[in-house]
């Protein structure tokens, strides 16, 4: 009798499991599935110091400016702002007409319409902006206004020094001339300023809703963007669901050359977003998303390194395999460098200059980029990325070609001939396995000129104190450009930019700074393009790094994702992505 | 029993006090400054000033010693530096998934494992019992992340059994996330545990009362039942009992790789970003937790034996 109750009790066992398998809830075959390669750290604009927040609050929240979807190089055009701001004749006062009856989503936070969203209005944006600044905050996007907007530092400091923080008060460089009007008057002309009011820092938030939510405000956001939180697990998984009360806004009618045919305007002029639904899934290692992926359950991925040789060829197209299933694959190169770096204020390298010159010469970018990156990515001759003004692709520094003889003589130059004499360099590596490949990889290169590394691996919290406190003579780090322009990149080695700032190199040059100074003043022009190459070529000769490589981006897409486009910039770029259920449907 | 409870209680001043101090001059030897964390890639000094003045890592160490140790006394660590978000919510929201993952698996590889080692306790010496030790020993030999590759792979991506990984918050969704992870669980758990149960049952089966029970005619279904595996109880309860905090731990590696929001997510991610207050929480809790686990140990000792007292 209990055998037969335990047989029985097993079955009714297996048909639950088995009925839970199937989900209770269903979604709408628009919903779009992607991955996210981190955990969520905060859904409020404030906090998106990392790739992976940002593509999330770039989803509810929105901006004055935005980047076109497809044009190429990447422009700015105006998203909440109406028209790109009128801009003073010396360069320093912007004036931003709003886009008029644009509303925040509904949301219990509007507790004096009953939970209806309200208007957005300039003032939103004085207390958006005010809030960066705010120093109880602490916000990691402080660095897109510090010492940039007249009177804020002198707010920001008040604050500090009184403990309390006066929305109030009245700043001369933001102010709301009338409700759809926005007035910033800049300190000093800078080119990129607008590039960062694109930036999801510069997001505008609801007054209401940060103080109705308090500390749980990252957990609620509140904007005017084209989708709304449903759910948000920030380890696991997050939820956006269509914003019914988004404006209209229309996908792009025009893109660069090649757009059309790749089927990018077929959308042209339809309200977006394009998708109904959202389900950003939270997945750290690289098999399970590349499953994921592989099992139709993303619409698209990247291609870790394990699964490279898998996917594509030796001439770096799809493989035969991922081609049959109608899988796309997109190719374009990152704004991006990676870098060794020497510790320019080490009393061994900061004051040899042959000595770098000699070590960069040691090492093969070309044998780093296969081994590291399966040969995705361009050698790097300068600190400015393809894609950008001021890169020269004709450009040859003279000291990145592998060349031993050459770095042999310099050794000698140095005063360390075949390394003797030399002591030890400490690298500092994070203690990752690839990181610490790479580690071993640049000792090995540099042994074979007498440089003996001695490696320190941290973990990474530690190897980020070691670098901010100037403990390491050299090195491995990788730039992921801000925006699109060189100067972000040529900034790393602006003295007033040292630890812990982003100069980590600790590179200090009066002559490279003045041209820094002269050409933040300019707009994109043949001049400013003439200052960059001064500054670079300073760079390439003085060797405060080993400019390595700039990475490529290669995407796969699922044959049911239309729209979709590799940009390195807009974190919306998913209001612009549709999933074609006939064909998904069909290729499931 | 309440004496000896008091007692036990009060020793756990002394412990916590000894991992706090060990924990304490870890952190600040090797844990990293976490202002770097926190500002992000283009900090400036003055906000790196504000940021130690307002988190006070700018005063002396004894004091932010006594700060960790009121934090202990009162369990509010504060806000998580990374997250901006109350610790206890966070271990509140964390201990759901890691128990809904492991206490099942957990509690079918004590079954499983008991079932197994009377099995090859009552075929001692035979074949059954060799291929069994021989499985087994292969089983605990194999990395946990083989059967995270392989259960993936196969069962997951190949034959579609199960979802390759993901979440549910909701019952009975979540079940289906869980299935996976659980029997990878299971199969890197039951070798080790067959192994020490039978080890536990083979001492007693050599034992006198056996061949008395024996001698009086019992089968050996019910010496194994009702004689041995009663008196074999005090070691598996003492694993059984002692593993249970480790499961409030979680299961770093399966966390991971099916994105199941657990603490053992939440710990790693700790210290990746120098989140000292979520570390701090975290092996209180656990050191907390242990200290419970042995307590309890002992009063289930009472229980299965007799001749236990508590004194």
């Amino acid at each position: 009798m209990m055998t037969r109750r335990i047989q029985v009790f097993g079955l009714l066992l297996i048909f639950a499991l088995s009925a839970c398998t199937f989900k209770s809830n269903s979604e709408p075959p628009n919903t779009l599935h992607v991955a996210a390669l981190a955990a969520i750290k905060s859904l409020d604009p404030a906090f998106t110091d990392d790739e992976y927040s940002s593509n999330e609050v770039g989803r509810v929240f929105e901006g004055l400016l935005q980047y076109h979807y497809l044009k190429r190089p990447y422009v700015l055009i105006p998203n909440l702002a109406e028209s790109m701001p009128e801009i003073s004749a010396d360069g320093r006062t912007l004036v931003f007409h709003l886009k008029k009856s644009v509303l925040f989503q509904d949301d219990p936070a509007f507790t004096a319409s009953g939970g209806k969203g309200r208007e957005m209005t300039a003032e939103d944006f004085l207390y958006s902006f005010k809030r960066l600044a705010d120093p109880k905050l602490q916000s990691a996007g402080w660095w897109i206004f510090d010492g940039k907007v007249v009177g804020l530092n002198e707010w920001r400091d008040a604050a500090a020094k009184v403990g309390t923080t006066d929305y109030a008060a009245e700043i001369d460089g933001l102010r709301a001339t009338d409700r759809y009007t926005v007035q910033i008057k800049l300190i000093k002309k800078s080119a990129q300023f607008l590039y960062l009011l694109a930036m999801p820092y510069a997001s505008v938030v609801a007054r209401e809703a940060v103080e109705h939510y308090g500390k749980e405000f990252l957990n609620h956001p509140v904007g005017t963007g084209p989708f709304r939180l449903e759910s948000f697990n920030p380890a696991s998984k997050i939820v956006w669901v269509r914003n019914p009360t988004y404006r209209k806004e229309l996908y792009p009618s025009e893109g660069e050359a090649g757009d059309f045919e790749r089927g990018l305007l077929a959308d042209a002029g339809k309200p977006l977003p394009l998708a109904d639904r959202i389900v950003s899934d939270v997945i750290v290692e690289s098999q399970p998303r590349w499953l994921n992926f592989l099992a139709g359950k993303l619409d698209y991925s990247d291609i870790p390194k394990d699964n490279y040789q898998q996917a594509i060829t030796p001439s770096k197209e799809l493989g035969a395999e991922l081609k049959k299933k109608g899988i796309g694959l997109q190719k374009a190169p990152k704004i991006d460098i990676v870098y060794e770096s020497f510790n320019m204020s080490d009393p061994l390298l900061g004051k040899n200059k042959f000595l770098r010159q000699a070590i960069s010469l040691a090492f093969s970018s070309e044998t780093f980029i296969d081994l590291f990156y399966n040969g995705r990515a361009l050698p790097a001759e300068g600190p400015i990325p393809p894609g950008l003004s001021g890169f020269d692709p004709k450009m040859l520094n003279p000291y990145r070609e592998f060349n031993m003889a050459k770095a042999k003589d310099l050794m000698a130059k140095a005063g360390y001939p075949n390394g003797e004499g030399l002591p030890p360099i400490e690298y500092a590596s994070n203690s990752g396995t690839t990181e610490r490949q790479i580690a071993e990889f640049t000792e090995r290169s540099l042994k074979a000129i007498g440089v003996n590394l001695v490696v320190r691996a941290y973990s990474w919290p530690e190897f980020n104190q070691t670098v901010n406190r100037r403990k390491a003579q050299m090195y491995g780090q990788a730039w992921d450009g801000d925006y699109p322009d060189a100067e972000n990149f040529l900034q790393l080695f602006y003295s007033k930019n040292v630890s812990p700032g982003p100069n980590h190199t600790i590179y200090v040059n009066p002559a490279y700074d003045k041209l820094y100074d002269q050409a933040l003043q300019m707009n994109d022009s043949p001049e400013r393009t003439a200052v960059y190459k001064q500054m670079v070529d300073i760079l390439v000769e003085d060797c405060p790094w080993i400019f390595n490589a700039h990475r490529i981006a290669f995407s796969l897409t699922q044959p049911w994702l239309k729209n979709f486009k590799i940009h390195e910039f807009d974190h919306s770029k998913s209001k612009y992505y549709r999933v074609d259920s006939a064909t998904k449907s069909i290729s499931r | 029993m309440i004496s000896y409870l008091i007692r036990k209680l009060l020793n756990t001043i002394p412990i916590i006090l000894g991992v706090a101090l060990l924990l304490f001059v870890l952190l600040n030897v090797v844990g990293g400054d976490p202002t770097y964390q926190m500002l992000g890639k283009h900090a400036t000094q003055q906000q790196v000033t504000e940021l130690r003045k307002e988190y006070g890592f700018d005063q002396p160490l004894y004091f932010q010693f006594g700060l960790y140790l009121k934090q202990i006394a009162t369990f509010d660590y504060g806000d998580s530096y990374a997250y901006k978000r109350p610790i206890t919510a966070m271990i509140y929201e964390g201990v759901g998934p890691s128990l809904s993952l492991l206490l099942p698996a957990f509690f079918l590889t004590t079954v499983l494992s008991l079932l197994i080692a009377l099995m090859v306790a009552y075929f001692r010496g035979t074949l059954v019992d060799k291929v069994v030790v021989m499985v087994c020993v292969t089983g605990m030999s194999l990395s946990i992340l083989a059967y995270v590759l392989f259960g993936q792979y196969i069962l997951a991506y190949k034959l579609g059994w199960f979802p390759i990984s993901g979440y549910e918050q909701q019952w009975p969704d979540r079940i289906q996330y869980l299935m996976l992870p659980i029997i990878i669980w299971m199969a890197v758990s039951v070798g080790n545990e067959v192994r020490f149960y039978r080890t536990a049952i083979l001492e007693e089966v050599n034992q006198d009362y056996v061949r008395t029970a024996r001698a009086k005619g019992l089968s050996e279904k019910m010496v194994f039942l009702k004689h041995v595996l009663k008196n074999a109880m005090v070691p598996i309860v003492t694993n059984v009992v002692l593993e249970i905090p480790l499961l409030m731990l979680g299961s770093f590696v399966l966390e991971s790789f099916f994105s199941i929001p657990g603490l053992g997510n939440i710990t790693i991610e700790a210290f990746h970003n120098s989140d000292f207050p979520v570390i701090k929480a975290m092996a209180t809790f656990v050191s907390l937790i242990f200290i419970l686990g042995n307590v309890a140990t002992d009063i289930i000792y009472t229980m299965v034996d007799p001749r236990v007292g508590l004194q």
